[in-house]
């Protein structure tokens, strides 16, 4: 057998992991899902998102594939950080991979209250800062400038001993002075960017805008009933579809769009010559 | 949780009404873990989709290994599935999520519009053979449409046609009030008395038969039906096919579902997924 090279990666505070890969939060839940990957070949777990209180996501519809993935907008549905930590961190203890929590909120208090609530909780191997999610209301409002960036983690790195990552959004003007920010205010690392989500919906839009086109046939109903139409500028004196645009980080209005791509799930420019879903 | 892991092997594919497709493949432990109701996710190697796509077993036989597929084509992925044929390998998914209870002796109706039907030969099955009274309401929008009533045998089928080329001109919700006609009444709420209902079909039949039965003093807890909606995992673990319930929040159509008693929905929270 060839030998194993290491991989190991060393990502500060004492959190080693035996390979850099992890899966992205929001991809694996909370580790306890189908047993269809071997925890242990990983890197480490990172969870969904954790806030002080339960939440219950986003209305449907959530998910839409495209040609080389799929987008969703799940809203941060979770048990609340209580949970997290009396239920599943001792769970995670007898693990042999260590999992990171993903933390997210809509203020300051909340990233602190979650931090401080899992600091020093066996289990819990790190933090992950979720900065950059565009699918709650004011998800992005920390990522997208320097300043609240660096003062969010100062603040949660004054209430945890815990290593302490910070998950960027690629939707900026300049990564690199965000990142150098956080990394000052005492950030151990910049994590996975978010994988291009909110760059993504443009394609929705386009996607949702096709599915309300195709699914409307008669363009006095659609105008009414399907807000990404086009026919919409039409009868609306020249306006610009009123709900899809400007809306990238729009929480419900994010889950409008999935829902109309979610009516032709497929990427654009196919299936043309395939029959329409049937209606009975 | 039990997975199939290894791919199944088509053994016939064939029309069993216009418009749909029947694949039988060959796994026997698949086969012997499914309760009707469940479904599995297959994955196609259509150009690009990346998700499996998940479907309800229309029947299974633990005796020979067999299951089978009833669908019709929508996109990619049916479309990829439409086109296998004998010998060739698909990778599955499952048993996922829970079945229809079909425990109980009260007499069964089934309410099944166009390719809704797809779940229930094997429901019909277990039903007869527990010894229950079934009575199977097929609708579509035309005869050629409906699933041939010998794939029900022992249950007594009533059909509907939008068009009234067989049955009833109408929808298969229409055919109800005859069906519960036969039976005594239902007890006030909860679910004593009255016959039960196992209902799949679009949501626009769903809603029917959900205000039809209303009307009729069918309490929702006696009716349980098969869930579609858009879905990632299929295990839990992307929360992308939540669909309301009562009150706040959400049930997941692959954990809590596919089959579910009608009275844990929020049908007024519940948009037709597919059809806008």
């Amino acid at each position: 057998m060839a030998e194993q090279p290491d991989l190991s990666v060393h990502l500060g505070r004492g959190l080693r992991l035996r390979s850099p890969v992890m899966v992205a939060s929001g991809t694996f839940g909370y580790g306890f899902d189908a047993p269809l990957v071997d925890r242990t070949a990983l890197g480490a777990i990172v969870t969904k998102g954790t806030t002080p209180r339960a939440r219950e996501g986003n209305a449907p519809t959530r998910i839409a594939e495209t040609p080389s993935g799929m987008l969703n907008a799940i809203g941060l549905q979770n048990p609340g950080v209580d949970h997290v930590a009396r239920i599943y961190a001792p769970m995670w203890a007898a693990w042999d991979v260590p999992v990171i929590v993903n933390v997210a909120g809509d203020a300051v208090d909340d990233y602190v209250g979650v931090a401080r609530r899992l600091d020093g909780v066996a289990g819990v191997a790190g933090l992950e800062l979720n900065i950059s999610c565009p699918n709650i209301a004011n998800g992005l409002q920390f990522g997208i400038d320097p300043r609240p960036a660096a003062q969010l983690t100062t603040a949660v790195r004054a209430v945890t001993r815990l290593p302490l990552l910070v998950k960027l959004t690629p939707n900026v003007t300049d990564i690199v002075a965000v990142g150098r920010a956080v990394e000052d205010a005492g950030g151990d690392r910049r994590s996975s960017p978010a994988a291009g989500v909110v760059a993504g919906k443009r394609w929705t839009q386009w996607a949702g805008d096709q599915a309300t086109r195709a699914a409307c046939g008669v363009a006095a109903v659609c105008c009414t009933q399907h807000p990404g139409c086009r026919h919409r500028r039409d009868h609306d004196g020249g306006r610009r579809p009123g709900v899809l645009a400007g809306r990238r980080g729009g929480g419900p209005a994010g889950n409008r769009e999935l829902r109309a791509a979610a009516g032709r799930p497929r990427g654009p420019g196919r299936d043309r010559k395939l029959p329409r879903r049937a209606r009975s | 949780m039990s997975l199939a892991l290894k791919p199944a092997v088509v053994l016939e594919r064939s029309t069993p009404m216009s418009g749909a497709v029947e694949l039988v493949v060959h796994h026997p432990p698949a086969a012997a873990a499914l309760r009707p109701g469940q479904f599995f996710q297959l994955a196609v190697a259509a150009p690009q989709t990346i998700l499996r796509r998940p479907y309800s077993a229309a029947w299974a036989d633990p005796d020979s290994g067999r299951i089978g597929f009833i669908f019709n084509v929508v996109g990619a992925g049916s479309g990829w599935l439409a086109v296998r044929h004998e010998g060739h390998e698909l990778d599955l998914l499952g048993p996922l999520g829970r079945g229809f209870d079909l425990d109980g002796s009260k007499p069964a109706i089934i309410v099944a519009g166009g390719l809704g039907v797809a779940v229930f030969p094997g429901v019909v099955g277990a039903l007869v053979a527990r010894g229950r009274q079934v009575t199977v309401l097929l609708g579509a929008r035309t005869s050629a449409q409906l699933l041939p009533s010998g794939r029900f045998p022992g249950a007594e089928v009533m059909t509907a046609t939008d068009d009234g080329t067989a049955g009833y001109q109408g929808s298969v919700v229409d055919l109800m009030p005859v069906a519960l006609g036969r039976f005594p009444p239902p007890q006030g709420e909860g679910r004593g008395g009255g016959p039960e209902i196992f209902a799949c079909g679009p949501t626009p039949m769903m809603q029917a038969l959900l205000e039809k039965s209303r009307r009729l003093g069918v309490p929702l807890g006696l009716i349980q039906v098969s869930l579609e909606t858009p879905m990632g995992c299929g295990v839990g673990t992307c929360l992308g096919c939540a669909i309301a319930r009562p009150g706040d929040g959400y049930l997941l159509t692959c954990l809590d579902g596919p089959c579910v008693r009608a009275d844990r929905i929020d049908w007024s929270r519940t948009a037709d997924a597919f059809h806008g």
